[in-house]
C-alpha cells in the first residue's frame, strides 16, 4: 500500500483529467462545430448590413457569456437567483465613474468586472452556509436588496429611471460586435478550462457530497466562494460592456425578470451541458428576433410553453437531445463496423 | 502516539453521546473500537475529523492540536476516513471517485490547473496511474468506468476505502467497513486490511463484526459514550461475556 503511494509524480504523459480518448470521442463533433461557428460569426459583419441584426447578435454574445457564467456556478450546486444583480453591479460600477468622474471605458469596464468579482466573493462567504432551496431563496432576496440599493442611490445612480450618459466605447456598432464576440470567446474558453479541469472536478464533488469532499481535502466553502467569484467576473464584465454600449444603466434590466430569463436560457439549452446556455440563448433570443418579431409581446407565454415541453420531453435540454442523437448515430456506426468485421473476417 | 484523544465529550442537547472518552493510536498500529448501537463510535470519528464540533476535550494528531480544525484541514493533515452510511460521489465513475480524491498528493495550484502547466499535466497523469493501482488493490479495476451509483453495495464499500486511501492518509478511520457485505466480500476486505497492516498503515476500525478482532493489535470498548475496557483482542473477547451481560447479548459476535 505505502509503496504504491510513495512514488513521486515523474511520469510524463499527455492525458490529463477528463482527457481520455473516450471523453474526446464523446465530445465529437462539438468542438469542430463550435470552431466553424466562431469563424462564421467573425466573418458575418462583412455580410450583414442591417444594424438591427448586428444589435441582436451583440445582445446574444453578451447573454451567452452571462448564461454560461450562471451555469458554471451551478456545477458547484449553487443556483444563484441574483445573477441579474451581479450584472447590475458590474454595470453601475462602470457607469458611475464613467458618468460622474469621466473615467475612460477601458478603466471602468475592468472595474465593473472586478467589483462584481469582489462583491460576489464577499457575499458568497455567508451564503456558503446555505444549500439547495435555502441558497436559492437567500440569493433571491440578495438580488432584491441590490436593486433596491441601486434605486435608493439618489442622483449618483439615477434612481429608478437609470443612469444615462455613459460614455460610448466606439462610434461604429461593428466594433462592439467584435468586442463582445471576442469577450464571449475568451469567457467561454476560461469557463471551459474551469469546468473541464481539476477545478471543475472539485466543484462537482462539492455539489454531490460536501461531506465526502471534505473528507478528501476538498473544502466546500472555499470552492463555492471561488465558483461565485469566478462566475460573477463574467456577469460583471458583460454587464459593464453592455451598459457602455447602451449608454445607460437602468435597474429594471438587472432585476428578477432578467435573472429568470437567464435561467430559462440555461434550462432550455441544457443545464448539464457546457454549450447548453449558448444554445438556449440562440433559440430564445436569436430565432424570435430574426423570424418571429411580431410575436415579441407573447414571448413569455411562448417561452413558458417551450420550457414545459422541454421539461416533459427532454429534461437534459436541447443539447441533451442532440447528444442522444449523436450517441445513437455512433452506436449504429459501431454496430455496422462490427457487422463488417464479422462478415469480412 | 500518532493520535491522542483526551477527555473527549460531545453533548447533543441533553444527550451525552461521547463522555470523557480517551483513546490512543500509535504509528503502525491497528486498533479496534467496538460497542453496541448508539454507543458513540461514529460520533468519535466525526469529532476527530472535525465534522462535528467538540463540546470539550482535545484531539492531538502527530503532536499537533487538531480539535477545532475543519474536516478538509484534517484530511490535509493526513487522516483519511470512510463513513458508516458510505456516501460516494454518485454521479462520478468509480475511477473519478478515486482521482477526485487525489487532492493533496500531488497538489496542483489553481494557477497550474487553469493554465494546464506542465506540472499539472504531470500530476494528473500520475493520478490516473495511481488511481488504477488503488482500484486494483481493492479489486475494482473491472468497474473503473462504471458510475459509482450503479455498483453493488459491497463494491461501493470498497470504493469508499479506495477513496480514503487516495488521500494517502497517515491514519485511516474505517466506520463499519464490513457492514452489509457478503462472506466473500468480507474475506476480501479482511485480506485488504491485513495488507494495509503489513505495509505499516495505521488504522482505527469501528466494527460490529468480531472477525475484525483477529486483525487488531488492541481493542477499545465503548458504551454510552464512555470507555468500558481496553486490551488485547483475546482479553476483550474473554471479557465479552461481562460486556454482553452489561449491554444485552446481541451486540457481540
Ligand atoms: N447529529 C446528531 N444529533 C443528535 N444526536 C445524535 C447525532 N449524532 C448521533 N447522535 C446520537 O448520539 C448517540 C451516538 O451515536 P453514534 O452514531 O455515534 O453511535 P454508534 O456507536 O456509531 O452506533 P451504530 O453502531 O449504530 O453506528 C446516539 O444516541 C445517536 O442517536
Ligand atoms: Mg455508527
Amino acid at each position: 500500500m505505502n509503496e504504491v503511494m510513495n512514488i513521486s509524480p515523474a511520469v510524463e504523459e499527455s492525458t490529463a483529467t477528463g482527457e481520455t480518448s473516450r471523453t474526446k470521442a464523446r465530445r465529437w463533433p462539438g468542438m469542430s462545430v463550435v470552431g466553424a461557428l466562431f469563424i462564421v460569426l467573425a466573418l458575418l459583419p462583412l455580410g450583414i448590413s442591417g444594424s438591427y441584426y448586428m444589435h441582436v447578435l451583440i445582445l446574444t454574445f453578451v447573454y451567452v457569456a452571462i448564461a454560461s457564467s450562471w451555469r458554471v456556478v451551478s456545477i458547484s450546486g449553487q443556483f444563484n437567483i441574483a445573477i441579474g444583480a451581479f450584472m447590475g453591479i458590474g454595470a453601475y460600477a462602470a457607469a458611475i465613474p464613467s458618468v460622474w468622474l469621466h473615467w475612460p471605458p477601458w478603466v471602468t469596464i475592468p472595474l465593473g468586472a472586478v467589483a462584481a468579482t469582489i462583491l460576489g466573493a464577499a457575499l458568497a462567504f455567508p451564503f456558503a452556509r446555505l444549500r439547495t432551496i435555502y441558497y436559492a431563496m437567500g440569493t433571491l432576496f440578495l438580488g432584491y436588496v441590490v436593486i433596491n440599493l441601486i434605486t435608493a442611490g439618489g442622483k449618483t445612480t439615477g434612481m429608478s429611471t437609470g443612469l444615462g450618459g455613459v460614455q460610448p466605447l466606439f462610434g461604429d456598432r461593428r466594433y462592439y460586435y467584435y468586442l463582445t464576440l471576442g469577450l464571449m470567446i475568451v469567457s467561454m474558453f476560461s469557463m471551459y478550462r474551469f469546468e473541464f479541469s481539476r477545478i471543475g472536478v472539485r466543484m462537482k464533488a462539492v455539489s454531490q457530497s460536501h461531506q465526502v469532499a471534505a473528507s478528501v481535502g476538498i473544502g466546500e466553502r472555499r470552492n463555492r466562494i471561488l465558483a461565485v467569484a469566478f462566475g460573477s467576473f463574467f456577469a460583471g464584465l458583460m454587464g459593464a460592456v453592455y451598459c457602455h454600449y447602451q449608454g445607460v444603466a437602468s435597474p429594471s434590466s438587472y432585476g428578477l425578470g432578467a435573472t429568470l430569463w437567464i435561467i430559462m436560457y440555461v434550462l432550455v439549452g441544457g443545464i448539464n451541458s457546457f454549450w447548453g446556455p449558448a444554445v438556449g440563448v440562440g433559440i430564445l433570443m436569436v430565432i424570435p428576433e430574426f423570424f418571429f418579431r411580431d410575436l415579441k409581446g407573447d414571448l413569455p407565454y411562448v417561452t413558458a410553453a417551450i420550457l414545459l415541453i422541454i421539461a416533459f420531453t427532454m429534461p437534459e435540454g436541447i443539447v441533451g437531445l442532440l447528444k442522444l442523437a449523436r450517441d445513437r448515430v455512433f452506436a449504429r456506426l459501431r454496430r455496422k463496423e462490427v457487422d463488417l468485421d464479422a462478415s469480412g473476417g | 502516539m500518532l493520535l491522542e484523544v483526551e477527555h473527549l465529550t460531545k453533548n447533543f442537547g441533553g444527550l451525552s453521546a461521547v463522555n470523557d472518552f480517551d483513546i490512543q493510536v500509535a504509528e503502525g498500529e491497528i486498533v479496534g473500537l467496538i460497542g453496541p448501537n448508539g454507543a458513540g463510535k461514529s460520533t468519535v470519528f466525526n469529532l476527530i475529523t472535525g465534522v462535528l464540533p467538540v463540546t470539550s476535550g482535545r484531539v492531538m494528531f502527530d503532536g499537533c492540536d487538531i480539535t477545532r480544525r475543519q474536516p478538509e484541514q484534517v484530511a490535509r493533515l493526513g487522516i483519511g476516513r470512510t463513513f458508516q452510511l458510505n456516501p460516494l460521489f454518485h454521479e462520478f465513475t468509480v475511477l473519478e471517485n478515486v482521482t477526485s480524491s487525489f487532492e493533496l498528493h500531488p497538489y496542483s495550484s489553481l494557477f497550474d490547473i487553469f493554465f494546464s502547466t506542465r506540472k499539472y499535466r504531470r500530476n494528473e497523469a500520475f493520478i490516473q496511474e495511481k488511481a488504477h493501482e488503488i482500484l486494483e488493490l481493492v479489486g475494482l479495476s473491472e468497474e473503473a468506468d462504471e458510475l459509482a451509483k450503479n455498483l453493488a453495495h459491497g463494491h461501493q464499500k470498497m470504493l469508499g476505502v479506495a477513496r480514503a486511501l487516495a488521500t494517502k492518509p497517515r491514519l485511516l478511520l474505517l466506520d463499519e467497513p464490513l457492514a452489509g457485505m457478503n462472506p466473500g466480500e468480507i474475506k476480501y476486505s479482511l485480506d485488504a486490511i491485513r495488507d494495509m497492516r503489513a505495509n505499516g498503515m495505521t488504522v482505527l476500525i469501528v466494527e460490529h463484526n468480531m472477525q475484525i478482532l483477529s486483525l487488531c493489535d488492541r481493542v477499545v470498548v465503548i458504551g454510552f459514550g464512555k470507555k468500558i475496557t481496553e486490551g488485547l483482542p483475546g482479553e476483550v473477547r474473554a471479557n465479552a461475556e461481562v460486556i454482553s451481560a452489561y449491554f444485552g447479548a446481541d451486540y457481540v459476535c
